[in-house]
């Protein structure tokens, strides 16, 4: 007989059979509230099919309970699963069981919705449940009985638990606020205004509290890297998913031999001058946070280690015979281009593949004209905070700052670090606590001076492998040669092969000549080396 | 298209019952809206639910709302069809309720019908199959269909699993029927029915039904019923009279006595004994759709139910001023059914 009435979504429970609390014999049974029997006859919820899970031991029970269940909801279909539990509270091999069975499980959840009943079996069965559940093993919400409140023979109570708590309104606007102010934490509570920034924090945000993978932090110098790593780990901190400290480290400053030994550590005598052992820096992060800012200066040996260290928690330190352990998240740092670097070979690819998972790109000072304002905001309260003292600007000094700050003159190539140096030395220099005109006029003047000396190019490869000081200690007529030598230098097999490129011309006119001699003793002039620059 | 408020009055599952009933019986559309509100568990339970999958399966109908929690509920009848129908109730609903739902329809069909009905066959708040089979239906059976109602397996609350077998041979226009003075009593039975419990709930019942009724061992009859039907207890009182048997019905509760049981029936019993009428409440609630289908009938029972008035309302909203209640006196009311416009 046709019937007309809608299709809705089935509703399939999945639950493993009580082998005390759904034990019953003869009527009586019926006087006993029985979960997985109450499951199936409330008035205002229907269990379309039930998986059910039980020992073979227990098959007997199951039997009467899939009887019961046929004459309380004949709308139910029960299927019976048999699985193997040896103890039932062992969490290792109940866990694997219903791990097995949730794989195995063909969940469609287009077409079905699914509950898995969790007051029945062991605690450890219930713990495993919720577990698989909230990791989505079991695509599905939780579904919990409870007895009547009085003794009679009705079914009881039901509760369905959604673990998405986004579903819920109150919860969801406590997560909001918690998100709000992870934000406003990331930015350091500066209230910044460029969208792409603001959007780009929220992304981080979003995967700072979600991963343990690496994170990649690339933008120029002063564009606040190092600090928002900083922040990062204060987030991650307040959320308790680090308990380890956290451990920062310039590559550029790590040279040499002693390279390995601060990243990795070393035993007492691995080489000369190591009089005792050494933990390294990254053991030293162990269950924290370890940021390599300007990784691109890594030597090839240290990125080999630092790759095994990141995918397995494990590497070898100088002159030990056994692995250490550490487990650390990784948050690298640069303003290179490192898929360059890796077409170059000088930064492993493997490494990069590992790092580049989660790459965040900080944009510099020029491209967020409008977060200037609130970064003079912020560094003002800064300094009163650091200083005790409280600094304003005259109405006509700020505007005047603004109008330079914002305008074309303006390169900011050190980006924030300017901005905050400048705001540093005007409050020093403010007379009575007011920043006057006189004051922003000889800042005005001093940064453009400093940005005199520095070639705003995109090559920010000069300042790299120079560093920001000794750049500015270069005059401009010098650091378009040393960029261009550099370059030929990286693009060239040897030494003598960059020489045939760089004297050209005048091995053409002279009949022999030392060209890597010549190229060496140019690189030393600025401290550098063939090697150094790779 | 007849609106209905499903909280007016009662505003229980009877308003739905009795909407389906008439809706498949005169072809209106039927729409109730606040399905059961202000209730703890508001809008369409299993046990409705069922119903409304009966009423579309026997008159290929169909239902929009037709979902557990809807408050809201359309059900468009059509032609009414005779035939074999086999309805399972889930958490051992009543299935004298389905029952109720689609008989005015099959009993003015146009063919015999055979209904397998399997779930609770004796529920607290609803008829039980003693009542229909003894007080009910031979009734109906004045009125022109033969119907015989079989109990296969007694079905308790919460297990369920009963069955009941329905037989109907239509009218094709109910007859009326009249019963307005209290005949002479021509028989009187008790009946305790236990199921996997012990038979001194039975002993216990009945001694109390002799006691306050004063009735002759010969009137007391115990059931015991086979165990895996159980648990169940249910007492039935039979007033036979030469037109009319009334039946009076005790459920047996998890910590209620049997005592308890049985002089709750007793009263209700003393009540319809000492009154000048012979309908009491639950058949009277019963008996008015037939009557005001028949266009014609009357009968005398106590003041009217809350129950009784809500079921006048809903008759109304489909045929009109059908039923005229009549006052007595203060202890009996004359329901009679007017000639449908």
């Amino acid at each position: 007989m046709a019937s007309r009435l809608p299709k809705r979504t089935p509703t399939v429970v999945i639950g493993v059979l009580g082998t005390t609390l759904d034990v019953g014999k003869g009527p009586h049974r019926w006087e006993r509230w029985r979960p997985t029997v109450s499951l199936c006859q409330h008035e205002d919820f229907v269990v379309d099919r039930l998986e059910l899970l039980h020992d073979a031991n227990a098959t007997a029970l199951a039997e009467t309970i899939v009887e019961d269940i046929a004459s309380v909801s004949p709308e139910t279909s029960v299927v019976r699963h048999v699985i193997e539990l040896a103890d039932p509270w062992d969490f290792e091999e109940v866990y694997g069981v219903l791990h097995e069975f949730a794989a195995k499980y063909p969940f469609d959840t287009d077409r079905e919705d699914y509950l898995i009943h969790i007051t029945t079996g062991t605690h450890v069965v219930q713990i495993c449940n919720f577990l698989l559940t909230e990791a989505r093993y079991f695509p599905a919400r939780l579904i919990q009985t409870s007895p009547p409140k009085r003794s009679s023979s009705s079914p009881g109570s039901y509760s369905i638990i959604d673990l998405d708590l986004s579903k819920y309104d109150r919860l969801a606007s406590r997560f909001e606020r918690e998100h709000v102010d992870a934000i406003a934490s990331l930015k350091s509570g500066i209230e910044t205004r460029n969208a792409a920034f603001n959007r780009l924090i929220e992304q981080i945000e979003h995967v700072a509290v979600r991963t343990r993978d690496p994170l990649l932090i690339t933008g120029p110098t002063g564009a606040g890297k190092s600090k928002l790593a900083g922040r990062i780990y204060e987030l991650r901190k307040h959320r308790r998913l680090v308990d380890g400290p956290l451990v920062e480290v310039n590559c550029a400053t790590l040279r040499g031999d002693g390279a390995m030994s601060t990243l990795f550590g070393h035993k007492k005598g691995a080489f000369t001058g190591a009089t005792s052992d050494r933990p390294g820096l990254l053991r030293s992060a162990n269950g924290g946070l370890l940021f390599l800012d300007e990784i691109g200066e890594l030597g090839l040996d240290e990125q080999a280690m630092l790759l095994r260290a990141v995918e397995e928690g494990r590497f070898l330190p100088l002159g030990a015979d056994t692995e250490v352990q550490s487990k650390f998240q990784l948050i690298a740092g640069t303003n290179r281009d490192l898929a360059a670097q890796v077409q170059r070979g000088a930064f492993r690819e493997d490494l990069f593949a590992r790092i580049n998972l989660w790459t965040f790109k900080l944009p510099g000072l020029r491209d967020r004209l409008e977060d200037i304002e609130p970064n003079i905001e912020h560094e003002l309260e800064r300094f009163a905070r650091e200083r005790g003292q409280l600094i304003r600007f005259s109405k006509e000094a700020r505007a005047q700052f603004l109008r330079f700050a914002t305008g074309s003159d303006a390169t900011w190539t050190g980006n924030f670090r300017d901005l905050g140096a400048a705001l540093t030395r005007m409050a020093t220099l403010a007379p009575g606590g007011r920043i006057s005109e006189d004051v922003v006029s000889d800042e005005m003047k001093r940064l453009a001076e400093s940005w005199r000396g520095v070639v705003r190019t995109d090559d920010t490869e000069l300042e790299a492998v120079l560093g920001a000081e000794r750049l500015a200690g270069v005059d401009l007529f010098d650091q378009v040669q040393l960029a261009c030598v550099i370059k030929i230098c990286r693009e060239s097999r040897s030494m003598s092969d960059a020489g045939r490129k760089l004297f050209a011309a005048s091995r053409a006119r002279r009949s022999s000549t030392n060209d890597s001699d010549r190229i060496r003793k140019y690189l030393a002039k600025f401290d550098l080396t063939w090697e150094g620059i790779q | 298209m007849i609106s209905l408020d499903g909280a007016m009055g009662e505003g229980g599952g009877q308003v739905l019952r009795t909407a389906l009933s008439l809706s498949m019986c005169t072809g209106q559309p039927l729409r109730i809206q606040n399905i059961r509100a202000n209730r703890p568990k508001p809008g369409l339970l299993r046990q409705h639910l069922t119903a409304v999958n009966a009423a579309c399966a026997v008159c290929a109908g169909s239902a929009t709302g037709a979902e557990l929690g809807s408050h809201e509920l359309t059900f468009l009848p059509d032609a009414i069809r005779a035939g074999d129908y086999d309805f399972a109730i889930g958490s051992a609903g009543s299935t004298t309720l389905v029952l109720q739902t689609i008989l005015p329809a099959l009993m003015t069909a146009s063919g015999p019908s055979s209904v397998v009905l399997s779930g609770g066959t004796h529920n607290t708040h609803a008829p039980s199959v003693h009542f229909l089979q003894h007080a009910f239906l031979p009734l109906i059976e004045r009125m022109g269909p033969t119907i015989r109602l079989d109990l296969e397996r007694h079905g308790f609350y919460p297990a369920g699993g009963g069955q009941i077998h329905v037989h109907i041979e239509p009218t094709e226009q109910l007859k009326p029927t009249e019963l307005l003075l209290p005949s002479p009593i021509t028989g009187r039975r008790a009946i305790a029915s236990v199921a996997g419990l012990s038979g001194s709930i039975a002993k216990r019942e009945l001694a109390i039904v002799a006691d306050h009724l004063g009735w002759e061992p010969d009137c007391l009859h115990i059931e015991q019923l086979a165990d895996e039907v159980g648990p169940g207890n249910i007492l039935s009182i039979e007033i036979q009279r030469e037109d009319v048997t009334e039946v009076f019905t005790g459920f047996g509760e998890r910590g209620v006595s049997a005592e308890r049981v049985a002089s709750n029936t007793v009263r209700d019993v003393q009540r319809y004994l000492g009154s000048n009428v012979p309908v009491w409440h639950y058949l009277a609630d019963q008996l008015m759709l037939p009557l005001a289908l028949a266009g014609g009938g009357a009968f005398r029972t106590g003041p009217l139910s809350k129950h009784a008035q809500t079921n006048v309302h809903v008759l109304e909203a489909f045929l009109g001023s059908c039923i005229q209640a009549a006052e007595i006196d203060g202890a009996s009311v004359e329901i009679r059914a007017q000639p449908r416009r």
